[in-house]
């Protein structure tokens, strides 16, 4: 960025106190639809939030009521049970899932024979490009008690039938499932882009030193990922608290509601369905609060180990 | 004698993998295969399909023609076009002024607009006080509010403006000496060499258009206007029956009560996604190969 500030000519250089030159405006003309942007759908609404501090009214002054809102989210024993499901949930997605593209990308990269690569590329990105009113559509016909093809599957193994999608013992592992489905060969792409830039020589020279596959994994690809692991990591738990509203959202029903209502999801419905406006926005507040911790410390942390920060 | 030994090895190894992963990958496409054949069956034959079906039992077209002949889900079809179509022309369009003015040394308080974009980045503001500005700036009901939300993508501006700042700046300068101003700059020489980098984005801002759902629920309260993948929400996921078939006047009762719904469900999954699935080997080419080759960071 350094260089590009630097000015490139002094001719069209602005000489103290004449204002900004036609040039200059016609450059802020270019910024300004993103501006409105910013302004209308990020910035006023940020300002807004001040409605977390006060009992919303829509005609009239609202007044403030100090952190009242803040004092009945957290003595509401929904709101904690909200609270934990989103970190069960998180931790599930992120840290459980966190080695599995590791693994699937190791496993790519044995993979000889370039078709069979893109095959198996290519239908697994697939499901990150479909939304996830569709990801909830295909996966509660797969798992339906009595057509999908999962309880098919236990049927030919003489188990039971199990409706998953009601049941509150399995449904944060559905969510955990389709996560995995939608994301495991998409998530892999950073580490395959990692492991095609390791040098081969270390693998010729490993290889005249008798080394077998799994010695080469511990002693030279492993630690060739770690950089990538570490950044990946710390990035996504800048993003703990998002638990993944859309998937949430479209798979969560009344009879499991209770344990997969996370923030976003509970910030939906105080708000938008109670019109309760100012508990819901606190709830926003305490979340991105935590949020912005989550994701400064990320980006520090991310510049110490890689000196590649978020921005 | 040893090499021999590790090559066996290594070949009972590569194989086993290549296995595991196949299937995986069926376990990926199986439930995709599966609803296409639920969705293509003959309806006096549906129920001989299971979960792992993913053959047609018969063939017939009656789920898609029932769909077709549906107003209201034509019109969702129709309104999903236009959203993707204007929404993303509109993305590339003010994410490129933006990233172009953003990489020129001569813009004024350069520094405060970088600052903007690191604040729209890292705070998130909550879902109440858009949903009012929204309301306040008359956008409620409109498609335009659906078409405005995330016209810029932080992200892809910062991609974008990494793009720009390779784009060899004795270009730009000549043009200026030449007299031209930034817009014919960008108009004529940085958007003609950026191809690649607009087809990316363009793809990802269509996805992103076409799969949304979430904003047009809250925005939008005429039926009329939803896109499609809020009628395949109120019809798949909320079992919402009623609204869909209901209105099916052009079949009569006796063909509307032998269909299935779960059939009739299935293929409204099936041309939910159909438009991914026709872009994505182009997504394959730019995007991927993008990430494969490390140029682009997520």
């Amino acid at each position: 960025m350094s260089g590009i500030n630097a000015p490139a000519r002094t001719l069209t250089a602005r000489r103290p106190g004449t204002g900004l030159r036609k040039q200059e405006w016609s450059l802020l003309l270019l910024l300004a639809p993103a501006l409105v942007y910013f302004l209308v759908y990020h910035i006023v609404p940020l300002f807004g939030m001040v409605m977390a501090f006060q009992d919303f009214r829509i005609i009239g002054k609202s007044p403030f009521v100090g952190l009242k809102h803040f004092k009945a989210l957290f003595s509401s024993p929904s709101f904690m049970q909200v609270l934990a499901n989103t970190l069960i949930i998180s931790f599930m997605k992120i840290v459980l899932f966190f080695p599995l593209p590791i693994a699937f990308a190791l496993m790519l990269n044995e993979v000889r024979g370039s078709f069979m690569r893109k095959f198996i590329q290519s239908t697994t990105y697939l499901p990150h490009f479909l939304s996830w009113v569709v990801i909830a559509g295909v996966w509660i016909a797969f798992l339906s008690p009595s057509t999908g093809g999962m309880n098919q599957l236990r049927g030919i193994f003489g188990l039971p039938a199990i409706d998953y999608m009601t049941d509150k013992g399995s449904i944060r592992w559905v969510l955990f499932a389709s996560e995995t489905w939608r994301s495991l060969g998409w998530d892999s792409i950073i580490y395959m882009a990692a492991l095609a830039s390791i040098s081969p020589s270390l693998y010729e020279s490993a290889d005249l030193d008798g080394a077998g596959p799994l010695q080469k994994m511990r002693f030279i690809t492993l630690p060739e990922l770690t950089s990538t692991m570490v950044t990946v990591f710390i990035l996504n738990m800048g993003f703990f608290l998002n638990a993944g509203f859309d998937q949430v959202f479209n798979m969560m029903n009344d009879s499991v509601i209770s344990v997969v209502d996370i923030l976003d999801t509970y910030v939906y419905r105080i708000g938008l369905l109670n019109m309760q406006y100012s508990i819901s926005t606190a709830a926003s507040l305490f979340k991105g609060v935590i949020g912005l911790v989550l994701i400064l410390a990320a980006h520090k942390g991310s510049l110490k180990v890689t000196g590649k920060g978020m921005w | 004698m040893r090499k021999v030994r590790t090559t066996t090895v290594e070949i009972i190894w590569r194989s086993a993998i290549a296995i595991f992963l196949l299937g995986i990958s069926v376990v990926v496409i199986v439930p995709l295969l599966n609803l296409l054949a639920l969705s293509l069956s003959d309806p006096a034959r549906v129920s001989e399909v299971r979960g792992l079906t993913i053959v047609p039992k018969g063939l017939s077209l009656i789920n898609y023609r029932v769909l077709a002949a549906n107003p209201l889900f034509v019109r969702s079809i129709m309104n999903s076009v236009y959203i993707t179509f204007v929404g993303t022309a509109l993305n590339l369009l003010v994410t490129a002024m933006a990233a172009f003015a953003m990489t020129r040394p001569r813009l004024p308080f350069k520094r405060f607009f970088q600052v903007l974009i690191v604040v729209v980045m890292i705070f998130e503001p909550g879902l109440i006080p858009e949903y009012l500005v929204v309301k306040k700036i008359g956008l409620m009901g409109s498609l335009w509010a659906v078409i405005l939300y995330k016209s810029v993508n932080v992200y892809y501006l910062i991609i974008m403006m990494r793009y720009f700042e390779e784009i060899p700046s004795s270009f730009i300068e000549a043009a200026q000496v030449d007299g031209a101003s930034y817009m014919k700059i960008l108009a004529k020489i940085v958007l003609p060499l950026s191809k690649p980098a607009l087809a990316t984005l363009g793809l990802f801002y269509g996805v992103f258009h076409w799969n949304e759902y979430f904003r047009a629920s809250i925005y939008l309260t005429d039926p009329n206007k939803y896109p499609l993948q809020l009628i395949l929400r109120q019809f798949v996921v909320l079992d919402d029956t009623a609204s869909l078939i209901g209105s099916g006047a052009l079949f009569s009762y006796d063909e509307a009560a032998r269909l299935s719904y779960d059939a009739l469900q299935a293929s409204t999954i099936i041309v939910a996604m159909l438009p991914v699935l026709v872009i994505y080997p182009l997504i394959l080419k730019y995007y991927a190969r993008g990430v494969m080759e490390g140029g682009v960071k997520e």
